[in-house]
């Protein structure tokens, strides 16, 4: 079963954080570590940071076709910072990873405890989509 | 340089998605199918995926013992990720371009959705992570 583990844990305008360098190399070094046992479990499919969301922006379609395009976002909206997909046994299991995700170590090497969104994933892109 | 384009909605949303005629249904997922066609023999092409229905979705907090703790209850104004593309493109405008697309996909009726897409290039730092 695949599942995507989400880090929604950014704000619109953020760039990078502004934690020591220490700090921000524990944390590296925390998520490599992770990464790095879930490809020797087989249980990793992919991992991707995403670029800070003062980048982001949101297109639509105009009525010409070109592409409008907006960084304008409210302040409540979730950015997705980065995502593991992963293929596991069981949802426990997912669950269990997301909450070693979880506990990366933030400034001052206290765990983050960031909320984790836990999907299921559909097995392939929807056939009719192919 | 890759990107990630965003489809969110919301719980209501996909409701709404839910009450398309067959035929509307259809109809949207053959233009998407296109792009994805379109991508593909671009080279542009690196994945796409659809996620399981928002009612799945589980957020889940590490605790001191090590024990996860899952909740299921979001906010109603929770915008949920309901599918992606990867693209690999020269430029953002072509990122952009592609999410326009995505956006003017038809919905019911053969009136577009403009869906706002939200458009994310991946950290460089972090690709050596992919496999």
């Amino acid at each position: 079963m695949k599942y995507i583990l989400m880090m929604n844990t950014m704000r619109a305008g953020q760039g990078v954080p502004q934690w020591g360098q220490k700090d921000l190399q524990a944390h590296i070094a925390f998520m490599t570590g992770l990464n790095k046992e879930l490809r020797q479990s087989g249980e990793l499919v992919s991992a991707e940071g995403l670029s800070f969301p003062n980048q982001a922006k949101l297109v639509r379609a105009g009525k010409d076709g070109m592409p409008i395009t907006d960084g304008v976002f409210p302040e409540s909206k979730e950015f997705l910072a980065g995502y593991w997909i992963v293929d596991v046994d069981s949802p426990e299991r997912a669950y269990a990873i997301a909450s070693k995700a979880s506990a990366a170590p933030g400034p001052g090497g206290a765990p983050l405890n960031m909320p984790i969104e836990v999907r299921p994933i559909m097995s392939g892109p929807p056939p009719e989509t192919l | 340089m890759k990107y990630i384009l965003l489809m969110s909605g919301t719980k209501a949303g996909v409701d709404r998605y839910h009450a398309w005629s067959q035929r509307d249904i259809e109809t949207h997922m053959a233009v998407l199918r296109g792009i994805t066609n379109d991508l593909s023999g671009s080279g542009e092409f690196v994945a796409t995926q659809g996620l399981a229905e928002p009612a799945e979705a589980k957020v889940v907090r590490g605790e001191k013992n090590g024990i996860p703790v899952t909740d299921g209850i979001f906010p109603e104004s929770k915008e949920f990720l309901l599918g992606y593309w990867i693209v690999d493109v020269a430029t953002p405008e072509r990122a952009y371009a592609i999410a326009g697309r995505i956006s003017a996909a038809l919905g019911p009726g053969g009136t577009p959705t403009n869906m706002p897409i939200e458009v994310r290039r991946f950290a460089v730092y972090e690709q050596s992570k992919s496999q």
